[in-house]
């Protein structure tokens, strides 16, 4: 691990990040922005099919999806700069490990929304329930989303303490 | 004013949020601010985006979406209260600060006036999504990517961060 490291830090990416004053908290801005936009699409989408907005059919809401797959661009790219930026901060750290698995986590749970349950609820209307197992689906979302949240928060509490970075 | 801030150092919530090795002190009240964030933020975001997509507005039901923003707005307050109390001067002597409040209430401002909008629409058929909308909805996701903006850059900005302790 510690070669991979040291191999990050003579990546251009990792000299950038740390040779500009502004790049980290510019990074960090649109990390926060891209999670809130993530957070607050794919929650609308979630409260949708769990029925607590109604009056729209989720096939429309489901277009605003698009910014959140933006959104999570965003946040992946400004992700590895962190990374590329102070390495130590997430390889050696439990609440980073634990934001992925939540990642990984959401990213199963969406991918079982869309093969087992996407068609019916393309399919509803503006005032129609969504059946129960897409409603769980949308539950874990939420609360996967929430865990992402909130390990991304400790990341900075579970540092090791040898690392004295940004 | 600094005498201030140091008296305001020294309360018991502020004290324990700042000194506390627990968990639940200062990185859970954090993950709160940032759960508001994304509640409300998040939420008028994804309206803003849903709107901002759309030439028709269906007749829809707002009040659940704008009871879990006002939840999220009250997280929010909570939590940031508690956070300037236990780091009053590092907010209250940077004017990036003032200008994160500003946001917000012109962005609260915008978002009941986006009700409005939305609420006519609540009618018995599908109506074209007014000019005045669309503004109101860019609008939002500047101010809110401004307030963003401004709270990240709290942490980078500062010139005191407690004033009891001589610290700076």
């Amino acid at each position: 691990m510690d070669a991979f490291i040291d191999w990050i830090y003579t990546t251009r990416l990792s000299s950038f990040v740390n040779d500009y004053r502004w790049v980290w908290p510019i990074c960090e801005s649109l990390h926060f922005c891209a999670l809130t936009v993530l957070a607050g699409t794919v929650g609308l989408f979630d409260l949708r099919v769990l029925g607590l907005v109604k009056g729209i059919a989720p096939g429309a809401l489901h277009a605003t999806l698009r910014w959140g797959v933006v959104a999570f661009v965003v946040s992946a790219i400004t992700g590895v700069m962190f990374i590329s930026g102070a390495s130590e901060q997430y390889f050696y750290n439990d609440a980073f490990r634990l934001k992925v698995v939540f990642l990984v986590l959401m990213g199963a749970n969406a991918a079982l929304f869309y093969w087992r349950e996407f068609a019916g609820i393309r399919a509803l209307g503006p005032r129609d329930d969504a059946p129960r197992s897409a409603k769980l689906i949308a539950a874990a979302s939420l609360v996967f989303l929430v865990g992402v949240m909130l390990c991304g928060r400790m990341l900075t509490f579970f540092r090791p303490p040898f690392f004295h970075g940004p | 004013m600094m005498a201030f801030f140091a008296s305001i150092e020294q309360n018991p919530i502020g004290t324990w949020v700042r000194e506390s090795p627990s968990l639940l002190a200062f990185p859970f009240i954090l993950f709160l601010h940032t759960l508001g964030l994304a509640m409300l933020a998040g939420l008028n975001i994804g309206l803003d985006a849903w709107l901002l997509g759309r030439r028709k507005l269906p007749p829809f039901e707002l009040a659940n979406i704008y009871r879990v923003m006002w939840v999220g707005f009250g997280i929010n307050a909570l939590s940031g209260v508690v956070l300037l109390a236990a780091y009053p001067a590092k907010a209250l002597t940077n004017w990036v600060f003032f200008a994160k409040l500003l946001c917000i209430v012109v962005a609260l401002w915008v978002l009941q006036r986006l009700k409005g909008e939305l609420a006519i629409a609540a009618g018995a058929a599908e109506r074209d999504v007014s000019a005045h909308a669309r503004r109101l909805a860019f609008a939002s996701l500047l101010l809110w990517t401004a307030t963003i903006f401004a709270g990240r850059l709290l942490a980078y900005t500062h010139h005191i961060l407690l004033v009891s302790e001589g610290l700076s």
